[in-house]
């Protein structure tokens, strides 16, 4: 029910930069995903927000309202802890009472409520049990259901699956953007595992090295990386990236992979980014998108077969232009040392600059 | 038949005949401790058994073994039922540790709040704040004899805040002997106190604490709902500690007042100690000592049970 | 967290309150240890906080060297019962270990002397005045009254529970592969113990000895009542010499108390970090 507003936002622990110059707005009832490696400065952020730590440098608004300042219990903000911080030494009831106790709500409208919570996330048979020993999908309703019942503007949850294991996440993601629906919540979500921020987010801000990277719908980011970190980042395996020489092939201009081949491109952007670095530019496309064909416009060995179940990933090129694509299981697979050639699918084809590894022509939906 | 256990079993003793070798090996390990346990124990409680049923002393010129031709039945024991000195030391013992240690985990307490969160000389601080459970007990009483003089600095420090000259007798004087006896008390074991609490502080999860904050709690609500509960196991530990060594008390108060003036800061080892040194009847001593043993053991077995609660929270 | 100034004004102000209360009473008897007579018993507006004329006279005078203000002098002086605390407190701190260790090692490994755990706590439990007559009877009997090894003996005994379960701790948090690895290479369970363990144990050995140490040399009552002459400690020594003179010898007995009181807060700062585990028998590790 709140909109927040991040400008300028960062933060300096002594010489440490964890955090600089984030702009960002997360729309009202928006699931919002901080994606990025440990260290990138995506739980820096959340603590910020949450009040734990004051920014060095910009601003946080909830609406319009600078928050900079407020103490923690008063911003209305819900916190999910990697652990969920469950107090294990009361009941199940008295956890869910324990924010409306603390505001001083009325014995019978604190009973009512945590009733009326308790019944949402189907803990009703549970209020009675000590929270300690409960199994690790109840913690997780249970934190939720305890920050959700004192109504916050703003839900925060840090890496609550990291501590899940495998077989379980799969569950939890699809219980947890169910809760989101029932609360209609602006939610932001810390995580360094894209598939959590694919499946669940409306949308996803990727960090790294205490930068936002980009921001955008799972979709947008996955399909037009902002950058080469991004590329790589998100997918998994990640984007191809090699090095090319633009070069003019008669009308039409090329980007050149010396032995690898060569594709013709149209894109005058391309030609202008190259002349940034000597004419070199980075080509990048999905591993998804490329194929075996006959006698298709990129060139590589076989290094080896990687069979992962329903796919299988063929490992290409040389240590300077390494290339994974991901062939269905039926597919005939090549041979080891057998050179291949692969067709890209059309449109599918990015770039990036060599020097900043900014993404050349096609923009996404931009920053906000 | 060759079983599967079998096969296990020969595996397993290859590393030098494992199980028969272990056995000893630890049976050796442990006989120095058991043998001193029982020299300190069996042997002396069978021998102070015996002797409390006689008025055996040993001013009386015949052997403890032969105490039996001086044989009371339990005359000991009923005579202790009367012994109007022996209660009343009993019950200054009481109110010693009902004053002494609750003052002491109070002040441990907040002392340990005081310390929990880091600030500049915190280490150097924590280290000066232990120095009183350092010091030799007799050599504290001493401290505090000296303190507590009428012209010694307490006097002189009252006077400060009076305004005219305090000529208080502390420890001469009956009522406020004890009080001197048990600031000594409360000087030297607060630190243990603060010691062991802020350990149990540290270990309270801070997630725990901030969840409570960014649920609107108090920091008041918060001490009294996740941090006074999580430290549970912890407090009664501490308190059970100094519920145990205040009972003995006397290396301090024994320098400081020698029990007196008259009876009045006698508390039960003191007086145990004045019948064994100065009176000498040593079949009594025992029998009061026998006394106190059965009841520290009652207690302490009742204790175990009860306060030790089988859910343990990590 | 952020908190208010004034929050952190009140905070400063009670921790340097209750480090001046602790360090008022210490100070005073280091401030004793080195007034000259004069300056012992002087109250009221005479009453000095630090010594005027510092002097080293008090040290003199109990080893034995008569000053020209002190007219008494001892018929004993402060070297022996310095001798006895020291020897007492050490070789019962050997029985202590010696067998604390052994006994811990045969529980944590191969679960022997089960009884031991709950028996020690039990004679930490007990005063020991509640014991002391057949001590006494039988000290007599051994010809250990008012012998250092005597005491000494039932030092290791009284301190044996500390022992115990600071290195059953100690073995309990120590990682059994390389011991197992020892074993695997062909090496007798005891040859591990004494080879690899011990050695590997020695800051944990070196901290339970010189906690138990601390206990030792801190024993007032049972010297009181197991030593009469020859090997009084410091405590029983340094009580005695008000009781034979005429008026306190208040200088003195500082600088006595002082010699006895600076060796265990030393050590007992230098294994700061193993306190809580021993005071409350392992049962909180910090």
């Amino acid at each position: 029910m709140t909109e927040i507003r991040l400008s300028n936002l960062g933060k300096d622990f002594a010489s440490f930069t964890a955090l600089a110059d984030m702009n960002m707005t997360i729309a009202d009832g928006e699931f919002m995903a901080l994606l990025g490696p440990s260290g990138c400065g995506k739980s820096t952020t959340m603590n910020m927000i949450a009040g734990m730590l004051e920014p060095t440098t910009g601003s946080i608004e909830f609406d319009g309202r600078d928050v900079r300042g407020v103490p923690m219990a008063r911003r209305g903000v819900g916190f999910v802890f990697q652990n969920y911080a469950i107090f294990t030494h009361m009941t199940v009831w008295d956890n869910l009472a324990y924010g409306l106790k603390a505001r001083g709500t009325p014995r019978a409208e604190v009973a009512r409520r945590v009733e009326e919570t308790a019944s949402l996330l189907q803990l009703s048979p549970l209020l009675k049990r000590r929270a300690s020993g409960l199994s690790v999908n109840i913690l997780q309703r249970l934190a939720i259901g305890r920050s959700a019942i004192v109504e916050p503007a703003i839900f925060l949850l840090d890496e609550p699956l990291s501590n899940v294991d495998a077989a379980f996440r799969a569950v939890m993601r699809t219980e947890l953007k169910q809760l989101q629906r029932q609360f209609k919540q602006t939610m932001i979500y810390v995580t360094h595992d894209q598939l959590e921020a694919m499946t669940m987010a409306d949308r996803i801000a990727v960090m790294d090295h205490g930068k936002l990277l980009q921001v955008g719908t799972p979709l947008d980011v996955y399909n037009n990386p902002q950058n080469t970190f991004v590329a790589g980042f998100l997918g998994s395996p990640g984007m191809n990236l090699m090095q090319g020489h633009v070069r003019q092939d008669g009308s039409s201009t090329a980007v050149d992979f010396g032995a690898h081949g060569s594709i013709t491109v149209s894109d005058t952007a391309i030609e202008a980014a190259a002349a940034k670095s000597d004419g070199r530019v980075q080509f990048g496309f999905r591993p998804e998108a490329a194929a075996p064909s006959q006698d298709g416009a990129l060139r590589f060995p076989v290094n080896f077969i990687e069979r992962i179940g329903s796919r299988t990933i063929v490992h290409l090129g040389d240590p300077d232009n390494a290339i994974k694509i991901i062939v269905a299981n039926q597919t005939e697979l090549p041979r080891v040392g057998e050179v291949l050639s692969l067709d890209i699918t059309k449109g599918s084809e990015r770039f990036f600059e060599i020097e900043s590894g900014q993404a050349v022509g096609r923009q996404s939906d931009g920053l906000h | 038949m060759n079983t599967i256990a079998d096969i296990t079993d020969t595996v397993q003793k290859t590393p030098a005949d494992r199980p028969n070798d272990e056995g000893h090996l630890g049976l050796w390990l442990s006989l120095p401790a058991q043998l001193l346990v029982l020299f300190i124990a069996v042997f002396p409680i069978l021998m102070q058994i015996y002797i409390s049923l006689t008025d055996w002393s040993p001013l009386d010129g015949i052997g403890w073994w032969r105490a039996w031709e001086l044989w009371n039945s339990f005359a000991n024991y009923t005579d202790l039922a009367q012994d109007n000195r022996f209660w009343s030391a009993l019950l200054r013992t009481l109110l010693v540790m009902v004053v002494c240690v609750p003052v002491e985990f109070l002040l441990g307490l907040g002392l340990a709040v005081l310390f929990v969160d880091e600030f500049p000389g915190r280490r150097f601080l924590y280290s000066v704040l232990l120095i009183p459970m350092m010091v030799v007990p007799a050599v504290a009483g001493y401290m505090f004899f000296m303190l507590f003089q009428s012209g010694g600095p307490i006097n002189d420090i009252l006077a400060f805040f009076v305004g005219q000259p305090v000529k208080i007798a502390w420890l001469s004087d009956p009522d406020l002997a004890l009080i001197a006896v048990m600031v000594a008390d409360i000087w030297q074991w607060t630190p243990l106190m603060f010691l062991i609490l802020l350990a149990g502080l540290v270990g309270v999860p801070e997630d725990q604490q901030r969840a409570a904050t960014l649920l609107g709690a108090s920091w008041w609500r918060r001490f009294i709902t996740i941090v006074l509960p999580r430290m549970k196991t912890i407090m009664i530990i501490a308190l059970a500690i100094r519920v145990i060594e205040n009972f003995k008390i006397f290396d301090t108060l024994f320098i400081m007042t020698g029990g007196g003036p008259g009876v009045a800061t006698e508390t039960i080892s003191v007086y145990i100690y004045k019948v064994t040194q100065q009176e000498l009847i040593w079949g009594y001593v025992a029998a009061i000592a026998l006394a106190i043993l059965i009841t520290l053991s009652i207690v302490s077995a009742y204790a175990i049970r009860h306060v030790s609660s089988p859910e343990a929270d990590t | 967290m952020q908190r208010s100034a004034g929050y952190e004004a009140l905070r400063f102000g009670l921790i340097l309150l209750f480090v001046a209360l602790t360090l008022i009473p210490t100070l005073w008897m280091v401030s004793m240890a080195f007034k000259p007579i004069a300056e012992w018993s002087a109250t009221g507006s005479d009453l000095t906080w630090w010594p005027k004329n510092p002097t080293w006279d008090n040290f003199a005078f109990i080893f034995g060297q008569s000053s020209s203000e002190l007219i008494v002098s001892l018929d004993r002086t402060a070297g022996r019962p310095i001798l006895a605390s020291l020897l007492s407190a050490s070789f019962g701190t050997v029985i202590a270990m010696v067998a604390g260790t052994t006994a811990a090692y045969g529980l944590s490994r191969f679960g022997s002397g089960a009884n031991l755990p709950l028996a020690l706590i039990q004679l930490r439990l007990f005063p020991p005045m509640a014991v002391m007559i057949p001590v006494m009877i039988m000290w007599a009997f051994l010809g250990l009254t008012d012998t250092w090894w005597g005491l000494a003996l039932i030092y290791g005994i009284v301190t044996l529970p500390f022992a115990f379960w600071l290195m059953k701790t100690f073995f309990d948090d120590m990682p059994r592969e390389i011991e197992d690895a020892a074993l695997v290479e062909g090496c007798s369970r005891f040859r591990v113990f004494v080879k690899i363990t011990l050695p590997m144990m020695r800051p944990a050995l070196a901290s339970s000895a010189l906690f138990v140490f601390i206990l030792n040399w801190s024993d007032y009552l049972i010297a009181l009542l197991l030593t009469t002459r020859d090997w009084v400690t410091i405590p029983v020594y340094m009580a005695s010499l008000s009781s034979s003179m005429t008026g306190q010898l208040y200088g003195a007995k500082a600088a006595l108390g002082l010699i006895a009181a600076v060796p265990p807060v030393i050590m007992g700062i230098a294994i700061q970090k193993h306190l809580v585990r021993g005071l409350t028998f392992g049962a909180l590790k910090e």
